[in-house]
């Protein structure tokens, strides 16, 4: 089966208010996808509809198979779930809390290479309320693959990182997914979708805006073009889908070269911010 | 952006231990749960040692069960109650040792379940197959330790500071306090399942326990009571244990004071029996459905204010 996921007609509402739309998704085994979107798009209901913890209103979710609103205890073991915000276990020691989650398992890690892995093997037996906000991620990361899981889902893992520590958390996703797990995280940041991501879907207002590739999205979502020149002693300004075309026009109305042509193509960044407005 | 995977195998040099996941089907859902059973075991022990461990939570233990239990009894535990030739000792060890299962058992673990409803700790259990068995099997488990622990100071203090008997009948002691205890563990889950938040926990509980307290015949024989309280009282396990923890202390000569004239001890163990295995049943269903009232994005809301206090 090369699908892990597939989402079709997802909708869901807390009393009158409308959360999630009609979301479609597929993700593919062994991809990373991220689902991007602003505070509020919906990422965490969706997130927690596919991980079986909230009952959606309407339509078709399969997870590895099944039904999450109906998994039972050896779906859920194929699982690994981070959630967005935890601060459980706080009397716990960092590895007697690994290796306590391990014993729910058929074949755990071990958790001394693991906390290797995170780089945590200095905080092994330190209480769990005493972690950094970093360290504290890395542990959750861990005891969310420590059964390896096929699917893990990470819920804004790298929210209040600075750059050093959200790098290496990139560099711990992709270990996982080049192992061959399946990752879905949500983020609302759009440079971790496009560093870490094979695919990404854009959700906004509880809908899909924009799915695919990097490369893809940049296409889907390309807002238009700005081309200026000089014209009469004034600027001129024009915007446009295909500024090439323009350019090219341009040039043959001056018969040569055009004064001042400058040709701004938006970056993805304000292509997204554009997309967010747009769907507003 | 395109090089991603690439990239990754270039810079790092650790690579995760274990390989890549596959799609063996695991145990199935009775294996599960018995592991779940398993270590949940290991996990209350563990809970135990962390409580054990801190020391404020010691010396409330000390202070708050031994240290109020002696004074009672130095204040008013002299001599024997009236024509009964049983020491007032001996009453208050068992009223107490009553007491402490169900103060404990009403309070402290809802207030415990609550808090690990909003700290995620329940959550997280719910991400695990066979979690919530194991969790409910922990808190049985760490509240029984509580319970056996703080059982022997009281009845050493009994002995030792006032002059109450040994118990007559060690083994109705044993079985009467462990199985009490596990019938008050539903209980408290059900109330930890019902209550907002921790802080909740004192004031809806306190007056309805204390209530049961009086008719359940802990502190005054339930025969005093009139017969539709005696009724409700035997509803609920407090009655049961009581007149269990009696049935080991109290000579024959006592059974004046209770109902039907009789330690009914067959009785005693269906009654507690019952509610441990209903709990049993039904706790797993009401600490599902309240975690699915919880999520990530309810955990986050509630930080600030967690946080602060
Ligand atoms: N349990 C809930 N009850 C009512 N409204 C909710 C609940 N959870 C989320 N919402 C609302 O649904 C919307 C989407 O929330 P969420 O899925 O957390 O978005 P995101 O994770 O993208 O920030 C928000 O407007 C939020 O207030
Ligand atoms: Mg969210």
């Amino acid at each position: 089966m090369s699908t892990a996921v597939s989402v079709r007609g997802l909708r869901m509402a807390y009393g009158t208010a409308e959360v999630l739309r009609g979301v479609d998704l597929d993700i593919r085994r062994g991809e990373i996808f991220t689902l991007l979107g602003p505070n509020g798009a919906g990422k965490t209901t969706t997130i927690e509809i596919l991980e079986g913890f909230r009952n959606r209103s309407a339509g078709e979710v399969s997870v590895l198979g099944a039904d999450p609103a109906r998994g039972g205890d050896a779906w859920r073991a194929r699982l690994g779930i981070v959630l967005q915000n935890w601060r459980d276990h706080g009397r716990w020691g960092v590895r007697e809390l690994l290796a306590h989650v391990g014993e729910f398992y058929d074949r755990p890690r071990d958790p001394d290479e693991l906390l290797a892995a995170l780089g945590l093997t200095e905080q092994a037996a330190q209480r769990v309320n005493r972690l950094s906000g970093g360290q504290r991620r890395r542990l959750d990361v861990g005891l969310g693959i420590m059964g390896r899981p096929e699917l893990l889902f990470l819920d804004e893992p790298t929210t209040g990182f600075d750059p050093e520590a959200r790098r290496e958390f990139h560099l711990l996703v992709e270990r996982l997914a080049a192992d061959g797990m399946t990752v879905l995280l949500t983020t609302h940041d759009l440079a971790e979708a496009e560093k870490l991501a094979h695919r990404t879907a854009i959700l906004v207002r509880g809908e899909i805006v924009a799915c695919g590739s990097p490369a893809e999205l940049a296409d889907a979502v390309r807002a238009e073009s700005q081309v200026r020149w000089l014209e009469d002693g004034r600027e001129r300004v024009l915007t446009t889908a295909d500024p090439s075309r323009a350019a090219w026009e341009l040039h043959e109305r001056f018969g040569g070269p055009v004064p001042g042509l400058q040709v701004r193509r938006p970056s993805l960044e304000e292509n997204y911010l554009s997309l967010i407005g747009r769907a507003a | 952006m395109t090089g991603t995977t690439t990239t990754t195998t270039t810079t790092t040099t650790t690579t995760l231990p274990g390989g890549a996941a596959t799609g063996t089907p695991r145990a199935g859902g009775g294996g599960v749960n018995a592991r779940g059973l398993r270590v949940g075991l290991r996990r209350g022990w563990t809970e135990y040692l962390h409580l054990v461990r801190d020391r404020r939570e010691l010396i409330n233990n000390m202070v708050g069960t031994v240290g109020v239990f002696a004074l009672l009894i130095l204040w008013i535990g002299d001599g024997p109650v009236e024509g009964t030739g049983v020491s007032q000792s001996t009453f208050m060890t068992i009223g107490f040792l009553a007491f402490t299962v169900f103060s404990n058992g009403l309070m402290a673990l809802p207030m415990a379940l609550t808090t690990d409803r909003e700290d995620g700790t329940l959550l997280r259990l719910r991400t695990l197959p066979g979690g919530i068995t194991a969790y409910l099997t922990g808190r049985a488990v760490t509240f029984l330790c509580q319970i056996v622990v703080q059982g022997v100071l009281i009845l050493a203090t009994g002995v030792v500071v006032g002059d109450a008997g040994l118990p007559r009948d060690w083994l109705t002691l044993t079985w009467a306090l462990l199985l009490g205890t596990v019938a008050v563990v539903p209980l408290g889950v059900a109330i930890g399942c019902l209550l907002p938040n921790p802080k909740t926990a004192a004031g809806a509980v306190g007056l309805p326990m204390m209530i049961l307290m009086v008719t359940s015949g802990v502190m005054i024989p339930v025969t005093f009571m009139p017969e539709p309280v005696q009724w409700v009282s035997q509803a609920f396990p407090l009655y049961w244990q009581g007149l269990g923890l009696r049935a080991a202390f109290m000579p024959d000569s006592m059974l004046a004071a209770e109902i039907a004239g009789s330690w009914r001890l067959p009785w005693v163990a269906v009654a507690l029996g019952a509610w441990a295995v209903a709990g049993m049943l039904l706790a797993p269903v009401m600490v599902r459905r309240v975690t699915r009232r919880e999520s990530g994005s309810r955990l986050a809301d509630r930080r600030p204010a967690a946080q602060a206090s």
